[in-house]
């Protein structure tokens, strides 16, 4: 980092303090591989299809 | 891509601008899962763009039903042969995939050690995958840091020319509504990073 750059660095580190990104917190949005297809549980309020145990059980004893 | 080394070399100011590069890349490589939405409602922004735009999301989240934020990411990218919106810079730039902005972004990808995944069919600059590429680039995920010039030119080169207005039509777009507050992250962010990088 050449010298004369400092002030410009420090102002830039500055203006990114302000700027509001601590409000992202945690590194839960960074797991890589994190499955987004999770086991359903029936969702109260939720519109259209769902795929609960009792649908399942159908699928299960409608196989052939 | 590579695991996150140490950051200790990293500021933190920088650590929190990969982050939040992470966080866009993973709601815009598909749907969020439930314990995502659970973590993005317990976040809090302060007045700022970004800290608006953090709170939106986190109100948001706290309402939203994964099943229904995942049809919502299908309406906006998939859909039937196209989706509402097409996330790539060769799109965005050219109205066409596959063109030019993709073919100066594999270069810089091989000048860099940026391996395209084998299981990954599309084109490499998606929005999500430029974005997570400048996280790594931040932090020294393929090889070391780049230096806040080259990751200036990288943010110039390949993100600003077209980003900010891809998530300006996020914000607005017919389907979205949690992916509103991403498209309103996000533009916020693209300004930040701007108006950063020309103090470099």
């Amino acid at each position: 980092m050449a010298k004369g750059n400092d002030k410009a660095v420090t102002g830039r580190r500055d203006f990114l303090k302000l700027a509001g990104l601590s409000a992202v917190t945690g590194t839960a949005a960074v797991a890589a591989g994190s499955v987004s297809a999770e086991a359903a549980a029936p969702v109260k309020g939720a519109t259209g299809y769902q795929e609960t145990d009792h649908v399942k059980t159908y699928y299960k004893l409608a196989a052939f | 891509m590579g695991k996150a080394k140490l950051e200790l070399s990293v500021s933190e100011e920088d650590a929190l601008r990969a982050n939040l590069y992470r966080l866009l890349a993973h709601t815009l490589r598909g749907a969020p899962a439930r314990s995502d939405l659970e973590h993005f409602s317990a976040m809090d922004g302060d007045a700022t763009p970004i800290g608006q735009a953090v709170g939106a999301l986190s109100r948001v989240a706290a309402k939203a039903i994964s099943e229904e934020v995942g049809r919502e990411y299908h309406d906006l990218f998939i859909g039937v042969g196209r989706g509402e919106l097409v996330p790539f810079g060769s799109y965005y730039l050219t109205g066409f995939l596959n063109e030019k902005p993709l073919a100066r972004l594999r270069s810089e990808m091989s000048r860099l050690g940026i391996e395209r995944r084998n299981d990954v069919s599309e084109p490499e600059d998606h929005i999500a995958a430029v974005c997570e590429m400048m996280a790594g680039l931040i932090v020294g995920d393929f090889n070391e840091a780049l230096s806040l010039e080259e990751q200036k030119r990288f943010f110039e080169t390949h993100i600003v020319s077209w980003a900010r207005h891809f998530f300006t039509d996020l914000e607005g777009a017919r389907s979205s509504v949690f992916y509103a507050c991403i498209g309103q992250l996000g533009a916020a962010f693209m300004d930040v990073e701007e108006q950063a990088f020309a103090m470099v």
